[in-house]
């Protein structure tokens, strides 16, 4: 079951990155399965984030221009590397789950980039800022996103009593 | 005793994590290796995949439409429209008529920009919507709800009303194909500067805001403010199609200029395109001229 609520998340987060939040140029600069496979390896440990990286690497390669196995390879490492952090440091803080998730993100974008340039052929090369971006706000959004989900149900009640939701903090959970 | 048993438990189930890191880890070398040695083009898995999630795709693009009109028509003038209905509810109305009224005027607007590039490109188009971005951040890819069953093949060109968007790549689904940008690192176009006819190929760049224009000889007369056009040479592309224009013109170390090009269509706003539907006509029409 829990398996399946993984896979669930992960296909959200790919729909999306592809049609709701279609930002950028011909894409979004930001990972949401890469979150989704961080987070969850971080909670469940390093099996869970091996699959969830496996799964969500491979379905991302499935959709996109390149190589199949290489987002699927690169998210197994994270979600491994994620999962065996995750339990063996309490990453409690905003701040050390923001620095985990933007370092994720940094090893990820240097070993895709890699076995792109390890093959030999022509790598979907990205500037360094455009990395550096991407991993600040996959950072701001790995902790914006469990955020929202925990107050949106509390918002949203207030929101039906008529109630300004952002009014003072009441709507807060805990 | 106890201690014992549990602590072998535990190096088993390490152990055992760890075989299973290594059997997938080795599975994805394979998996990257023997696409790597095979012959170019598009795997099942891709095209099974492609063909269910574009489908997903489209339902979640026409839902997100929907909730957005919602939004804009209903739920974002709430607030204001509790706070005016007091004071006055026909001002509301109109309010809300009028953005109605914006909303279709600026979808029209863009319906007959589209209609109007289709009547004056000479070739048969088939018009297409964007409903989703690629799904890596590496890529600049598109895709669109015109596929197989609408006679979208690969390697068709695709056009805005501002000037060229890309090619039709990969294996298209039934109901949806992937487009690869201009724009793309691994994209590239036969292009010619419109003043001087001075010929090369436009490839795309890490930026996704500039395109670089390659084998132009150190001779050619090329300058800052130029437009580019497509020269049809590829068999692509259709002749005479907006490209962008040079921002920045310097000599090269070798035989060739450095020519950037800042692109005219916006990748960003895209929302509907022309499909090319014949690249043989691309070709005689390239040819012809």
């Amino acid at each position: 079951m829990k398996t399946a609520y993984v896979g669930l998340f992960i296909t959200v987060a790919l729909l999306v990155q592809t049609t709701v939040v279609r930002i950028g140029a011909g894409g979004t600069p930001v990972d949401l399965v890469l979150i989704v496979v961080v987070l969850t390896a971080l909670q469940r440990g390093p099996v869970v984030g091996l699959w969830a990286g496996t799964f969500g690497g491979l379905f991302q390669d499935a959709l996109s221009g390149g190589i199949i196995g290489v987002s699927g390879l690169t998210k197994t490492i994270i979600g491994v590397g994620s999962g065996i952090a995750g339990s063996r440091f309490i990453l409690g803080t905003v701040w050390h789950r923001l620095t985990f998730v933007i370092g994720a993100s940094l090893v990820h974008a240097f070993c895709y980039l890699g076995i792109y340039s390890l093959i030999g052929l022509e790598s979907p090369m990205l500037p360094l800022n455009a990395v550096g971006v991407e991993a600040g706000l996959n950072g701001v959004v790995a902790i914006l996103g469990p955020w929202l989900f925990r107050v949106m149900p509390a918002m949203f009640h207030r929101f039906r009593q008529g109630r300004n939701p952002l009014n003072r903090r009441r709507w807060m959970t805990s | 005793m106890l201690t014992q048993v549990g602590s072998e438990i535990v190096m088993d189930r390490r152990q055992r994590t760890g075989y299973l890191v290594l059997a997938i880890v080795l599975a994805h070398v394979i998996l990257i290796s023997a696409q790597v040695n095979a012959a170019p083009g598009t795997s099942v898995l891709q095209s099974v995949t492609f063909g269910v999630f574009s489908e997903v795709q489209r339902w979640v693009t026409s839902a997100r439409d929907g909730v957005f009109d919602v939004w804009s028509g209903y739920v974002g003038l709430r607030g204001v429209r509790e706070d005016n209905l007091r004071l006055n509810v026909e001002i509301s109305d109109l309010q809300l008529e009028l953005q109605e009224q914006r909303a279709l005027a600026n979808q029209t607007r863009s319906l007959e920009r589209l209609l109007k590039l289709r009547e004056t490109v000479a070739l048969p188009t088939l018009s297409a919507r964007v409903i989703a971005a690629d799904s890596t951040p590496y890529f600049r890819t598109l895709t669109v709800d015109r596929g197989r069953d609408n006679g979208v093949r690969t390697d068709l060109a695709v056009i805005a009303p501002a000037g060229v968007v890309g090619r039709v790549v990969g294996d298209p689904g039934p109901r949806a194909a992937q487009v690869q940008l201009l724009i793309d690192r691994n994209a590239a176009a036969g292009a010619l500067v419109e003043r001087t006819r001075a010929s090369g190929v436009v490839v795309g760049t890490d930026d996704s805001a500039l395109l670089m224009m390659e084998y132009v000889s150190n001779l050619e007369d090329v300058r800052v403010g130029d437009e580019v056009v497509t020269s049809g040479i590829d068999g692509i592309y259709p002749k005479g199609f907006r490209i962008g224009k040079v921002t920045n013109v310097e000599e090269g170390v070798g035989l060739y200029q450095v020519i950037h090009v800042e692109p005219i269509v916006d990748f960003s706003q895209l929302e509907d395109v022309l499909v090319v539907l014949n690249s043989q006509a691309v070709r005689s029409r390239s040819e012809s001229e």
